[in-house]
């Protein structure tokens, strides 16, 4: 019990907070916060995008309507402008032709004076054409009765009884074709003030028509006019300018004779008007001749220029070239700000109302433009030391040229027509356009606003509503886990559901299956697993000591075989003993003892060599091959000579104990027996090798002289003898297949012809030295490679 | 039946057992997997048995004690020939198997 308490103690400290389900921590909350986050954002960048959109649409479009209604309104201000100036133009020509339709009949009378003077006087003798003057003594001038027309004669063309002179009364006559055109004239065509006619320097009478109290009118309003030259009075410098184009047309400022004045107050009618005059040459185009005139009120140009009428109090205004404004209606004038200044002149009097006397700077810097076309300008009107002022646009035409008597000389005039309107008035409609534009566009961003924070509400509830559904199974988990955590193994989850959290919930149902049968049975199978653990450990010992003892065993076996190898070998000293046959033998055993065995037996006379090779390898190798020496020393002791009998006794008694020892192993034995002078060779194994004192080899093959030992039970009839000389000098040489079957790297053998080869190169030297060459040369044929069996080699040398 | 190594290949083919390679195992130990199979062709009792050599390049001493103990066996049946292959061309063949004619006369060798 007090191992459970130590063990639930640490755990309770790691308890997790417990996650509530509304908690911002729980999965809940965070799944509603991520969905909630990634629609705000989609419906943000949507809206956005959208909002972004119809901002730029709407600001393209009011660029576009913006431009497309400045265009239509400068074309039309454009049209509307060149329109009025040539309906000016065309009005002032109207009077021009009529003046010089007057002037061209006055003058067809002057070409042909004889017809001229005969209609003259035909008209003066009308009853009712006809001129009848009535001299005023009191003015001092004449002038005749009302009628269609009048006809003024100044007092210095009178003589002292108030009549005409004679040339004056002529040019009366002459003249009087006036009375007949003039008024039918006058009562025609252009609305028109007055049409008059003006006799040469020396005789200026003048006709009017209709018919006025011009003489009475002039003396009222220009004093001391009786008295001087008409022309001079009236016009100082007219007469002079057409005397001068007479000898240069080209001095004509504008190649048309028509010539006419600034505005003034018309003497008679008290009018503003504005006259033009047409110049009558004498029959020889020498001199003037007079004039025909028209008088227009300025009202019937103003009427043309008033009747501009553009948005709600656009106006226009006519204006000469040095700024004087001639025509404009009076609102037209309380907006530029001009101020009408009563002019005084000998003669006519005229009047000014100049541009740059204007309340507005813009307007009194106004330039006016000259061979420009029409200027379309944008100006701001405001009075001196004011921030505040009104937009307008002012537009700017010249009209054609004319000649105008500036008061002294006859000089060109361009007049100008000029438009101005506000620009609010103008651009209302492009203002509400934009108005309206802007309007929608603020209603799209609302609605898109609203729909935004519709669509975030119906998400979130949404969301909320899911999110208890897709997390309901993780919650359950949590529980049960917390309940596992706290050693309840029966609890198990139930998900309706069949996604991953479903697949949790069955795994962990097994988990806890399992943990609540390891945590009942963890006892039982540790004291299982224990126990086979033990087992196997046991197992394991054992086997190690086998394999311990195995290897000692194996150990020692080889040991044993080597030892006993070495211990049979013939002693040096032994072999040196010898005095008729100096014997060198070499032996190496290969890394697992071979069987090969030699041996020498010298009892005083006969020298016995034996070499041979025990199948197989280790400890029953060795004790085969002891036990071949044993016998073999023991017949030679016994002193049996026969090779053939010494033979097959040993290969008895070998057999035997083959047999009893249940060895399955067997040798090849071959001996040499040496006595004065000749060697006797017996038993099979390998090539016997003789190399003579003169160099010759001879190669003897043992084949038929024995049979291997220890594998039949007699080979008696297989044994055979072979007898050869073995003088001074001589060579013989054994061997085991250890040195022919020795080989290199490449798989090659040593073979018998080198063994033969390199001993016949060494016959000169000691038994010692021939056995140390030949073993060098097969050691340096192997090099690096295996040494698979042992080698073994006996050299005998006739001393 | 077949056993081999990278060094050598036996294998049966009827009553005809061949020989390939170079045989250098170490003991009778070794070499008694190839009496097994040799055994079992013998336990056939064939009218003859073919050990066919001429592919042998070479044999240690354990592996003629095999063959030579192998034909001790054969003699023991009469009624069972034995021929064995060999070839010229291979040195320790026409040495050693010679022997295995002189253990069981009947033995037929042909060395080509």
């Amino acid at each position: 019990m007090s191992v459970q308490e130590v063990t639930s103690e640490p755990a309770a400290k790691q308890d997790p907070p417990r996650i509530g389900r509304f908690s911002r921590h729980s999965f809940r909350a965070k799944f509603i916060l991520v969905v909630s986050a990634a629609v705000l954002f989609d419906l943000m960048l949507a809206g956005g995008v959208a909002i972004w959109n119809v901002q730029r649409l709407s600001k393209d479009a009011t660029e576009k309507v913006g431009t497309g209604l400045t265009r239509a309104t400068e074309e039309y201000l454009q049209t509307y402008i060149d329109t009025t100036a040539l309906r000016t133009d065309l009005l002032l020509d109207q009077v021009f032709s009529e003046v010089e339709a007057l002037g061209g009949s006055m003058q067809t009378l002057i070409d042909n004076p004889e017809t001229g003077t005969e209609v003259g006087l035909t008209v003066e003798n009308d009853p009712k054409l006809g001129d009848k003057l009535v001299f005023n003594p009191d003015a001092g001038w004449s002038q005749n009765s009302p009628g269609e027309s009048v006809v003024s004669v100044w007092g210095y063309l009178l003589d002292d009884e108030g009549n005409p002179t004679p040339e004056v009364q002529a040019q009366i006559a002459d003249s009087s074709a006036f009375n007949l055109i003039a008024p039918g004239m006058m009562k025609t065509g252009a609305p028109k003030l007055q049409m008059y006619y003006v006799g040469p320097k020396d005789k200026p009478i003048m006709r009017t028509t209709p018919y006025t109290d011009q003489a009475q009118t002039f003396d009222k309003l220009y004093p001391g006019h009786n008295e001087d030259n008409f022309w001079d009075f009236f016009f100082p410098g007219v007469y002079e300018g057409w005397q001068a184009w007479i000898a240069d047309p080209e001095a004509r400022p504008v190649p048309r004779d028509i010539v006419g004045t600034a505005p003034y107050i018309d003497a008679i009618t008290g009018a503003q008007i504005v006259s033009f005059f047409y110049p009558l040459w004498t029959a020889d185009r020498s001199d003037v001749a007079g004039m025909t005139a028209v008088d227009i009120t300025l009202d019937q140009l103003s009427s043309l220029v008033e009747n501009v009428k553009i948005a709600e109090t656009g106006f226009g205004f006519l204006t000469s070239s040095a700024g004087n404004v001639l025509a404009v209606s009076e609102a037209g004038a309380e907006t530029l700000g001009l101020v009408s200044v009563g002019g005084e002149g000998q003669g006519v009097t005229g009047f000014n109302r100049f541009l740059k006397q204007s309340r507005f700077p813009a307007v009194a810097t106004l330039e006016l433009p000259h061979n420009t076309g029409t200027v379309i300008d944008d100006i701001t009107l405001r009075e001196k030391e004011r921030e505040d002022g009104e937009e307008y646009i002012v537009v700017l035409k010249e009209l054609a040229p004319i000649n105008l008597w500036d008061g002294e000389n006859i000089v060109a005039e361009n007049l100008t027509l000029g438009f101005m309107v506000a620009k609010d008035e103008i651009y209302a409609p492009l203002t509400a356009v934009q108005q309206q534009l802007s309007e929608a566009t603020q209603r799209i961003v609302y609605w898109q606003i609203a729909a935004l924070l519709v669509s975030l509400l119906i998400v979130t509830v949404a969301v909320y509503a899911i999110s208890g559904r897709i997390t309901n199974g993780l919650s359950r988990l949590a529980a049960a886990a917390r309940a596992l955590q706290n050693k309840d193994y029966s609890v198990r989850v139930d998900i309706p559901t069949r996604d991953e959290v479903a697949a949790v919930g069955l795994a962990f149902n097994r988990m806890a299956e399992e943990i609540s049968y390891h945590t009942e049975n963890l006892e039982n199978l540790v004291e299982e697993r224990t126990s086979k653990l033990e087992t196997a450990n046991r197992e394991i010992v054992a086997l190690n000591n086998r394999l311990k003892s195995e290897n000692l065993r194996l150990g020692a076996e080889l040991d044993v075989a080597k030892r006993i190898q070495e211990m049979v070998l013939p002693r040096r000293s032994e072999l040196e003993g010898i005095p008729q046959i100096e014997i060198a033998g070499f032996m190496e055993p290969a890394d697992e003892v071979g069987g090969d065995y030699y041996d020498v037996l010298f009892d005083g006379d006969h020298i016995k060599v034996g070499i041979g090779d025990v199948t197989g390898h280790g400890l029953e190798s060795g004790v085969l091959m002891l036990m071949v020496q044993s016998v073999a020393r023991a017949l030679q002791e016994k002193g049996d000579k026969d090779p053939v009998a010494f033979l097959d006794v040993l290969n008895r008694a070998v057999y035997k104990n083959i047999t009893r020892t249940r060895s399955d192993k067997h040798l090849t034995l071959a001996f040499v027996d040496y006595y004065d002078g000749r060697v006797t060779l017996s038993g099979q194994h390998e090539e016997v090798l003789i190399i003579r004192a003169n160099g010759e080899t001879e190669r003897i093959d043992t084949m038929d002289l024995g049979f291997p030992v220890g594998l039949e039970a007699d080979i008696s009839a297989f044994v055979a003898t072979q007898e050869l000389d073995f003088g001074p000098e001589d060579i013989l040489i054994l061997h085991t297949d250890g040195i022919t079957e020795a080989e290199n790297d490449a798989g090659e053998f040593f073979g018998l012809d080198r063994l033969s080869q390199s001993a016949h190169d060494n016959r000169e030297k000691s038994a010692k030295a021939i056995a140390e060459a030949v073993i060098n040369d097969v050691k340096s044929h192997i090099a690096d490679h295996k040494v698979f069996d042992d080698i073994t080699l006996v050299v005998l040398k006739h001393r | 039946m077949e056993i081999g190594t990278n060094d050598y290949r036996v294998w049966t083919e009827g009553s005809t057992i061949h020989y390939e390679g170079t045989m250098r195992l170490s003991g009778t130990d070794a070499y008694a997997p190839i009496l097994e199979i040799m055994n079992a062709v013998l336990a056939e009792k064939p009218e003859l048995i073919t050990l066919d050599l001429s592919g042998l390049e070479f044999l240690n001493s354990s592996g003629i004690n095999l063959l030579a103990k192998f034909t001790i066996e054969i003699r023991k049946q009469p009624d069972v020939g034995v021929r064995v292959l060999g070839s010229k061309a291979i040195p320790w063949q026409s040495k050693s198997l010679k022997n295995l004619q002189r253990l069981h006369p009947a033995l037929e060798l042909t060395i080509s």
